[in-house]
């Protein structure tokens, strides 16, 4: 009650594994069962290499979670699905893939200055498709490592042919100068990526 | 602080709260609204600009073109591509603009909406980000103008609550004021009522004060029914119900004593022949018949004169007090005329014998009856020679002014206008001797010797005069006040009342002498309360506040009639001598007098008692509580 006539509640911009356990734990026995496993796994990871880290990421969302569209799953054209979202429904489209990989990543202690989203166009079987990968940069300006759920293990760009990049967008920058967010704002959530950060935000992560 | 000061003050201060606080709520939220809106715009053109420069293949000039054309044609405080190691490639940046609204206003509310950042890339290779500033000068004008707007709505508004509470407040106010009135003309001794309001609480009040009010009036009005009832017993002849010889002749003392009647009056006896004779042949309920029928006759006289008095002196004599000049003979002849109209009718040998006198009021009342008796033997001497009805008439009292009335009004005039007058005092003194204050009649020199009041006061009537000469005696007293400190008393004649130009100059003559008016008493008489009982409120409330204090003397009988006493808002009230002569002597008296002073006192009025002049009396006027005693008595003994 409090919470909604405050309206904006300030969110930590920090990961926080007992919030994520709380908002799976509220969400029911499998979300929650799926979150422990994925707090482990961060918990885990985060000791290990960067390196390390993005296969295990990577290799966790890819096993978890079966691919299918948007419209089976959610009944909606598109959905950008949070983390928990998509491990309650144990399935997700590209982006949710990317999604779920982007902010585990950033809460491992991975910097998201080195990770970015991208929209890319991938040659399947002759055919071309709309696709999203995240990208992992280990210096500015260098050729960074694909985590996708076309093929499973991470590999350079270069070995990625398959795939056409055409724009990448991370959340730098996103909140700059305000320092925090106010995850109730609504005018926040006026595009889907903002939208999916402030829920992100709300569960925990980042 | 009052009430309504109160109010006004906490309606100013919920006014003043509602429109800072509305104004100051707006302006935030509308400032929180352009902030949000100054990022958005930020972001998304940075995003859009992000989106054209990825698709250049990592061609700087391109780039630059294209971040350069983006400055152009919007309006940036900067755009700045910055390369993938944060260095500063290539950025256009412009100072922030003025804008219209003040700096002070900036400086208070400012807009710090937070640069948009996008991401750059070259097919897989990050090559950075752009960011993007918009010119926050033009949300500044914006909530500076509907700020503005704003709040002179809200002034408008304030005012026009600010007038309507204004309005209510007066509203509140009248009943309120009426309340407060009455509240206080209780305390002063003013039983008045008022309208109840529309006001609930109000209305309760004001309920609660016309209960209490109306109570006290019906108290009175008992009492005085009582009293009415307890003067018919005392002072009237239960056959006839004109006054018994004692009253008479008590009231007959008063009337010569008092200051305020004609020089010269009239006296009338009329006897009824025969008595003895009458009884034995017609029997006594005949008789009775008769005696009522000459009592009819003479009391038209004080139904339609003021002043007149009837009495009974014994068995079947009769007198008639005329207080007027000229008028005895004219009165026993019309007398004669109607009872040899009326009394045949009771059979033969019924007669009446009248004789008129007329004298100088100063003459003592012995002189007076002895005068009246013979005329009246005389009388019968004659009708038993004639056997007729025979009126003998001694109208020639030996004196009368030879001067006219112009002389009279002149000298008056010129006694006045010199202060040519003196105030002679007699003390009020309390039951202990204490001096309680000095009556003082006003003597006027009008020719070598100063003259009393019964002197000169009919003629100043008839000049319509009085209000100078009541004037002249206030302005003596305040003197003597101011050079003794000891309170006085001044008669006032009830037809200074009515003098427009009275109460006007009496304020002001007070106003001169602010602490000696504190010490200054009034006496009216009973007629002021019944003829000019609305000059007397208004006498009231506008002396009062000075210290003046406002009483009625020569108060009887007639005290019981005085309709509205209640709200009279008077001090004190001296009874008159008619009642009190003789109390000692009579209980039924007494218990009237007794009566009275508990009537009185339950109106917060103090009773004092006039005329006393022997000793017996005025021990019986201790016993009935009186609050203190005038008259020749009073004068003689010696003061404590």
């Amino acid at each position: 009650m409090a919470a909604w006539l405050l309206g904006p509640v300030l969110a930590l911009a920090a990961y926080d594994a007992s919030r994520v356990l709380e908002v799976a734990a509220s969400r029911g026995p499998r979300v929650a069962e799926q979150a422990k496993a994925l707090v482990r796994q961060i918990e885990r990871s985060g000791t290990a290499e960067e390196l390390q880290r993005l296969k295990e990421i990577n290799d966790f969302f890819n096993r978890r979670l079966a691919f299918k569209e948007d419209q089976e799953v959610w009944g909606v054209p598109d959905y950008w699905a949070s983390p928990l979202e998509s491990l309650e429904k144990r399935a997700g489209d590209c982006e949710d893939y990317a999604i779920a990989k982007y902010f585990s990543l950033a809460a491992t202690g991975v910097p998201t200055a080195k990770l970015r989203m991208v929209y890319v166009r991938a040659r399947l079987q002759g055919q071309s498709l709309a696709h999203m990968v995240l990208a992992y940069y280990a210096q500015p300006g260098a050729e960074p490592l694909i985590l996708d759920n076309l093929r499973p293990e991470v590999l350079p760009a270069s070995q990625r042919s398959d795939l056409t990049p055409v724009f990448s967008f991370n959340t730098e920058g996103l909140w700059q100068g305000v320092g925090q967010v106010t995850a109730g704002d609504p005018m926040a959530r006026l595009s889907l990526w903002r939208d999916l950060v402030a829920k992100v935000r709300a569960e925990g992560f980042l | 602080m009052s009430l309504m000061r109160q109010i006004a003050w906490l309606i100013l201060g919920v006014v003043l709260a509602a429109l800072v606080g509305a104004v100051g709520l707006s302006t935030v939220s509308a400032r929180q609204l352009m902030r949000t809106q100054l990022e958005l715009k930020n972001a998304d053109n940075a995003q859009a600009l992000a989106l054209a420069l990825s698709q250049q293949q990592g061609d700087r000039e391109l780039i630059k073109l294209l971040v350069s054309a983006q400055f152009d044609t919007g309006a940036y405080e900067f755009v700045r591509w910055r390369g993938a190691n944060g260095e500063t490639q290539f950025e256009r940046a412009e100072a922030p603009r003025p804008g219209q609204a003040p700096a002070w206003f900036r400086a208070m509310l400012p807009i710090d909406a937070a640069p948009g950042v996008a991401q750059l890339s070259n097919g897989w290779n990050a090559i950075g980000a752009v960011e993007l500033k918009s010119h926050s000068s033009y949300a500044h004008d914006a909530l500076w103008l509907t700020s503005r707007r704003l709040l002179a709505w809200l002034l408008v508004v304030g005012i026009v609550a600010a007038v309507l509470a204004w309005a209510g407040l007066k509203r509140i106010r009248r009943p309120l004021d009426a309340a407060v009135a009455q509240a206080e003309g209780v305390l002063a001794g003013s039983y008045g009522q008022v309208m109840e309001p529309r006001v609930p609480e109000l209305q309760r009040l004001t309920r609660a004060m016309n209960a209490m009010v109306q109570r006290v009036r019906d108290l009175f009005e008992a009492q005085a029914g009582q009293l009415l009832v307890l003067r018919e017993q005392v002072h009237h002849d239960p056959l006839t119900g004109v006054s018994t010889r004692k009253h008479f002749l008590a009231e007959l003392d008063a009337a010569l004593r008092r200051d305020d009647g004609p020089a010269v009056a009239g006296l009338v006896l009329v006897r009824l022949r025969d008595l003895a004779g009458l009884n034995a042949r017609l029997g006594r309920g005949a008789v009775d018949d008769v005696l009522l029928t000459v009592v009819s006759a003479l009391q038209a006289y004080p139904e339609s004169v003021a002043g007149c008095r009837v009495g009974r002196l014994n068995g079947g004599d009769f007198a008639l007090w005329l207080p007027a000049e000229g008028v005895a003979a004219e009165t026993a002849r019309a007398l004669a005329d109607a009872l040899r109209a009326s009394l045949p009718a009771f059979g033969p040998g019924v007669q009446v014998a009248l004789g008129a006198i007329e004298l100088p009021r100063e003459r003592p009342s012995n002189v007076w009856l002895g005068e009246a008796d013979a005329a009246l033997a005389r009388a019968e001497h004659q009708s038993e020679a004639r056997g007729d009805f025979v009126v003998e008439i001694v109208a020639d009292p030996g004196i009368g002014r030879a001067q006219g009335e112009g002389l009279w009004r002149a000298q008056l005039q010129e006694a006045v206008s010199q202060q040519r007058g003196r105030l002679v005092e007699f003390p009020v003194r309390d039951r202990g001797g204490h001096l309680l204050h000095l009556e003082c009649p006003l003597q006027l020199q009008l020719d070598a010797d100063f003259q009393p009041a019964t002197a000169w006061l009919p003629l100043a009537v008839r000049a319509r005069m009085t209000a100078q000469v009541d004037l002249l005696a206030v302005e003596l007293a305040l003197k003597a006040i101011a050079a003794d400190g000891q309170a006085r008393c001044i008669n006032v004649a009830p037809v200074s009342l009515a003098d427009a130009v009275f109460l006007p100059q009496l304020r002001e003559l007070l106003a001169h002498w602010p602490q000696a008016s504190r010490s200054l008493l009034l006496d009216l008489a009973e007629a002021a309360a019944t003829e000019h009982f609305e000059r007397l409120l208004e006498l009231g409330r506008q002396l009062r506040p000075l210290g003046v204090k406002l009483g009625l003397e020569h108060a009887g009988a007639g005290l019981a009639q005085v309709e509205k006493l209640y709200q009279a808002g008077l001090d004190y009230v001296k009874l008159d001598a008619s009642v009190l002569l003789g109390v000692a002597g009579e209980a039924g008296r007494a218990a009237f007098v007794r009566g009275m002073v508990i009537m009185l006192r339950s109106l917060a009025l103090r009773v004092y008692g006039e005329g006393v002049v022997d000793e017996m009396d005025a021990q019986a006027l201790w016993d009935c509580e009186l609050d203190g005693l005038t008259g020749p008595w009073v004068t003689a003994s010696p003061g404590n």
